[in-house]
């Protein structure tokens, strides 16, 4: 018995030197949105095959995390899908910390329901009634009779401000409304639930669910540069200070002005800034 | 009551309880059934010549040369796909040719440039040039074929003037040519209608079979490879035979989902074949074989989980629950001793067993806000450390959660020892100490390891307590005790709910809960077979 | 003389040391005395730590909370339902939360203590000891299972299950969440209860045996009134498990703010209280007011179960007085 307590002992303390061994990395920290999370993810990958002694972390637990990790100094990046509050840039500002906003991409908030709901549009009050538990049933808006299961992101998600700014005019939500916490779930509960609407960022559409047209615009990459669509917002990347030229902080917050950056946007689903 | 009465009600309720835990055993097979069968799927399972070129690549497995030949035995039946599908597009995707038209006008002014004409003569073929090019756009965008054909043959009359003929701009007629032959059997008409069923039809080709061998190499790791699983294939086969669309049948009513052959949709065109091709060939094209992928629990992962396996998260779950028993082993077995041996019934000792019981009553996530306050904020800091999430601060948090669960199987433990034992150490002479260290610990051991063992298996499935104090979804491995790392239980929760891409591979998020289950699984076998060792063994003085 | 003998090589000490007196010197004594003292009461300081722990985890977690509780009222925190921490002027309303966790709570003890006692009662009265040893491995596999595949199997089987064939509108809401949360809660009951009705004396039952009772009326009538303290125990503990499960209530239970309107609606969606640390706590910066009030939240929760764990060490210990077992 005494043998084999030793030998795990010795096991435990070898793996942890090998781990110390490990020559150092030069790393980099982004935290924040999940919205915007794929795209950094993608934008790491494909760092990290070009700079093989690249270490970059991504953390998505929201637009309101990034911003505090990166008042805390946390991070290097905070990835977010909304402008920093008021009180963040203040709380940065007393911490020494400048922040400096970069737009990588446009983003859409899409209504989204299930493929066999006859629903094709609805307008902004009408989905604000929804979200404020008026309109409870499908047929009130020209859909079957089912009730309406209500699907939101928690209140500390960047999709949410734009969401509750830009479509419920600042109203609190009902009492009956779902919450979750990421896009990838509303866009699996909206998936699931026959009766579901949600809201997701435009880079999560695809065939399992259906975007809704708002006051009759259809979210698409022309309706969103334009501005025609009304839930339209920039997607952002903040860094403290503009970073140095040729750091690789610099190089990520402006790789989204490189083709294969545009590429891997558009691949994601979202807007690109720029039309290359 | 009449009796019986008395023996019917006595009967029920045997029943009654015995139906209770045919329930328990029920639902247990329910619970791990669907899982442990889809994860089973993530380790055995018909992999495909894409996933050996992955394993090529990315983990340095498998053999070079045979799997070349496997390639080009693939490739060519893969080529008449993608011809197939080359020249239908060609009359469909205009916007392409109307790309290409303008580049070939732009390069051919380049080249007159560079051949140093210039003044009227330049403007005079350059004028040329663009009539061409508007008349093939006009062409390219036109649904009347008379027009279409009125304008080609107007481009190409002017095939042999000499100041175009071996130019860039000779390209023009080639164009013209080919896009002639290609609308012969189409249907103008439906021509943005076949558009977008085309992009739905290529975006299958290339999930299937992976980017075409001509094109440059995606960006992203998940775009480079086609399908690396024979039921992902089969899938997407039946994807790309059949079409779903929604219908409203009724009015006021849900839509209806019906299917849609493609191969009818498409049907008198060129493409019409591809369909069935694919179906009887896909097996050519992919090389599908049985494998056993066990190298799933050591391989870390691409990004999403999309590929690769569970190393990582294993090895940190590993980590945190060495650890964390690392610190509780002393602290647990001190105690218990302690209580054991040397505690009399007083007010202290009492007030210790109360506060043992509060630990063991505190509610995971409260132990993840302890950990966060107090670790994290407060204690690591004290010692000059990073006031950042980590493999410390988790195992730390976890080592508390578990320290009731010691300190309550050691006592057992120890108190199981026949007082014999004890009784014939001292009376030999030896010192109270001695006769613990050298005689009832060791007696004791097996037990103890029994509740170390189950310990482990609490801690490695414990997931709220870590949430905040050093788990991470995704990141590199952990080069320090200072960073936090990634681990199965938190892995399982952010793949089932939060993680876009792993959603398309289910057999993954499978995957990695079912090690999770099995692992506890395993120890806490090993914890039932050796207490029921220790239990014969003790029984039988 | 042993002086010279050795066995298999080694050498032995002499157990008469002739060279040393029988009684000790001063020194010696007071050496051994202060030894003997000073390791029991280093022994004692460790045992301690588990004091020291669980006064740190109140006093830290209290810590945190006390800025809320400072600035924002404590009234308006227990008995207001509007939970908006981030709005433009945050709402602390935790009554949804509260009254979430008992609705779980309470719904999966109405599955879970029937079944659970049943069992129970199956397993140390009716079936012979081998079955029971066939028996015991299910529930302790049912105990292990971890929080995270429960809540896999609710969120990615039960609740499509719920959706499509039992024809929920939502599959997350409480009615999944308490169904889960039944089945973890059982094998504490099971275990607990088990052991206090096998507590109770072969005489009780021999006795009521010998007057022709049937098993039934002697289970029911005799064994479960003098075992009801640790049967009640293991309702409590069962509780407590129940409410402090975090992983399971946050995936499958929908977390929408709401009291369900007619309170019996099982299929309507609600929020925990361990649900909402759990998934607000990532995304709040810290030192501000909704962090507090997750702090808050969790004093609310220590103070629930510190509660439930003393009414359960009552119930246990007149259980123990009852049958005379230590």
């Amino acid at each position: 018995m005494k043998r084999i307590i030793v030998c795990g002992l010795i096991m435990l303390g070898l793996v942890l030197a090998s781990e110390m061994i490990a020559a150092e990395k030069q790393a980099l920290q982004i935290d924040g949105s999940t919205t915007v999370g794929p795209i950094a993810d993608a934008f790491a990958e494909a760092f990290m095959s070009n700079y093989p002694d690249l270490e970059i972390t991504v953390k998505k637990t929201g637009s309101g995390d990034g911003a505090a990790a990166l008042v805390d100094g946390r991070c290097d990046i905070a990835i977010m899908s909304r402008f920093m509050k008021e009180k963040e840039f203040k709380k940065a500002v007393e911490n020494g910390i400048f922040p400096v906003a970069h737009v990588v991409a446009m983003d859409g908030v899409c209504a989204v329901v299930h493929p066999s709901n006859p629903v094709t549009q609805l307008s902004t009050s009408r989905i604000r009634d929804i979200y404020k538990g008026k309109i409870t049933n499908w047929k009130e808006v020209g859909g079957p009779d089912s009730p309406i299961v209500v699907i939101s992101r928690d209140t500390s998600s960047g999709t949410y401000e734009t969401f509750h700014g830009l479509v419920m005019n600042k109203e609190e939500m009902g009492s009956k409304v779902e919450y979750v916490n990421s896009n990838p779930q509303a866009h699996a509960r909206v998936k699931t639930t026959v009766g579901a609407i949600g809201y997701v960022g435009i880079g999560f559409l695809d065939a399992n669910v259906k975007a809704l047209k708002i006051n009759g615009i259809l979210p698409s990459r022309q309706t969103i540069t334009t501005g025609q669509y009304p839930v339209a917002r920039p997607l952002f990347m903040f860094t403290n200070g503009y970073p140095k030229l040729g750091s690789m902080t610099y190089k990520f917050c402006t790789f989204y002005l490189t083709e294969t950056g545009q590429e891997i946007i558009e691949a994601k689903g979202f807007v690109p800034v720029t039309n290359y | 009551m009449r009796p019986i009465i008395r023996q019917i009600t006595d009967k029920a309720f045997t029943f009654l309880t015995g139906t209770s835990v045919v329930l328990l055993t029920f639902v247990l097979l329910i619970v791990l059934g669907p899982m442990v069968w889809r994860g089973a799927k993530a380790v055995i399972f018909k992999d495909t010549v894409e996933f050996r070129k992955m394993q090529l690549d990315l983990y340095n497995r498998g053999n070079p040369a045979s799997l070349k030949i496997q390639n080009t035995e693939a490739e060519s039946f893969r080529k008449i796909v993608y011809e197939t599908i080359d020249t239908f597009k060609h009359g469909i995707d205009t916007e392409e040719l109307i790309d290409r038209t303008k580049q070939i006008y732009r390069q051919f002014g380049k080249e007159l440039r560079y051949k140093g004409i210039t003044g009227e003569e330049y403007q005079k073929i350059r004028s040329l040039a663009r009539e061409l090019r508007d008349k093939l756009q006009a062409a390219f965008e036109s649904n009347d074929k008379k027009i279409i054909k009125e304008n080609v043959d107007y481009v190409l009359q002017y095939r042999l003037y000499k100041d175009l003929a071996d130019t860039a701009a000779a390209e023009f007629f080639t164009l013209a040519e080919d896009f002639l032959k290609s609308i012969e059997n189409i249907d103008l008409n439906k021509r943005q209608q076949y558009a977008g069923s085309l992009e739905q039809v290529e975006e299958i080709v290339f999930r299937l079979l992976g980017p075409k061998p001509s094109e440059p190499l995606p960006a992203l790791t998940m775009d480079r490879y086609g399908a690396t699983r024979w039921d992902l294939a089969q899938k997407l086969l039946d994807k790309l035979l059949w079409s779903e669309q929604w219908i409203q049948k009724e009015a006021g009513q849900p839509l209806v989902k019906i299917r849609v052959s493609r191969a009818e949709e498409f049907a008198g065109t060129k493409l019409e074949p591809l369909f069935s091709y694919v179906q009887n060939n896909l097996d050519k094209m992919l090389l599908p074989r049985p494998r056993f992928y066990w190298q799933y629990f050591i391989d870390d992962s691409t990004p999403g989980h999309y590929f690769g396996g569970v190393g990582p998260e294993i090895l940190g779950t590993l980590l945190l629950t060495l650890l964390a028993m690392l610190f509780v082993f002393p602290l647990g077995v001190i105690s218990a001793a302690y209580l054991v041996e040397c505690a009399s019934d007083n007010i202290a000792v009492r007030i210790i067993r109360m506060c043992i019981n509060t630990l063991a009553g505190v509610p995971s996530i409260v132990f993840g806000l302890f950990g966060l306050a107090f670790f994290v904020l407060f204690f690591i800091p004290l010692f000059g450390g990073p006031s950042k999430p980590c493999i410390l601060a988790s195992s730390l948090t976890l080592a508390v959660l578990t320290l009731p669960v010691m300190i309550r199987a050691s006592e057992e433990a120890i108190r199981s020892v026949p007082q014999s034992y004890k009784e014939a150490s001292l009376g030999l002479g030896a010192s109270r100490f001695r006769t613990f260290v050298k005689v009832t610990l060791p007696v004791a051991l097996p037990g103890i390891l029994t509740g170390v063992i189950l310990s482990l298996s609490r801690v490695a499935g414990e997931t709220a307590p870590i949430l905040f104090t050093g788990a991470v979804a995704l990141g590199p491995l952990p080069k320090s005790l200072f960073d936090p790392t990634r681990t199965l239980s938190y892995g399982s929760y952010d793949i089932a709910v939060g993680d876009r891409l792993a959603m398309m591979v289910p057999h993954n998020q499978y995957g990695m809960v079912v090690t999770l289950v099995f692992l506890i699984l395993c120890l806490n076998t090993i914890a039932i077979v050796l207490r029921a060792r220790v239990f014969r063994k003790l029984r039988g003085n | 003389m042993i002086t010279d003998s050795t066995i298999q090589g080694q050498q032995l000490r002499p157990a008469a040391d002739k060279n040393q007196s029988l009684v000790l010197t001063p020194l010696q004594d007071m050496k051994g005395f202060l030894l003997h003292h000073i390791g029991r009461m280093l022994l004692f300081l460790i045992t301690c730590s588990s004091v020291v722990l669980v006064l740190l985890i109140f006093f830290f977690v209290i810590r945190q909370a006390l800025p809320f509780f400072t600035k924002f009222s404590l009234i308006e925190f227990l008995t207001t339902k509007s939970w908006y921490p981030e709005a433009a002027t945050p709402k602390f309303g935790a009554l949804s939360l509260i009254v979430g966790s008992l609705y779980v709570t309470i719904s999966a003890l109405v599955f879970a203590v029937p079944t659970g006692i049943l069992a129970a009662i199956f397993l140390s009265d009716i079936v012979s000891l081998k079955i029971r040893d066939f028996v015991k491995p299910v529930i302790e596999i049912l105990a292990a299972i971890p929080s995270v595949a429960y809540g896999f199997f609710a969120v990615l089987v039960l609740a499509p299950w719920m959706q499509n064939k039992w024809g929920f509108t939502t599959g997350t809401n409480a009615l999944n969440a308490s169904i889960i949360l039944s089945i973890m809660a059982l094998p504490t009951i099971i275990s607990v209860a088990e052991d206090s009705i096998s507590a109770v004396g072969r005489e009780l039952r021999e006795a009521s045996y010998g007057l022709g009772a049937t098993r039934f009326e002697t289970i029911f009538k005799v064994v479960m009134p003098a075992a009801h303290s640790g049967i009640i125990a293991a309702i409590v503990l069962g509780m407590m498990r129940a409410i402090g499960e975090t992983m399971v209530v946050w995936m499958a239970s929908g977390n929408a703010n709401q009291i369900p309107s007619p309170w019996w609606d099982l299929s309507q969606s609600v929020r925990t209280m361990t649900a909402t640390i759990a998934g607000d706590m990532g995304e709040t910066p810290k030192d501000s007011p909704h962090y507090w009030s997750l702090f808050a939240i969790g004093v609310v929760l220590l103070a629930m179960t510190f509660l439930l764990n003393i009414i359960s060490e009552y119930f246990l210990a007149s259980a123990k007085k009852k049958t005379g077992k230590s």
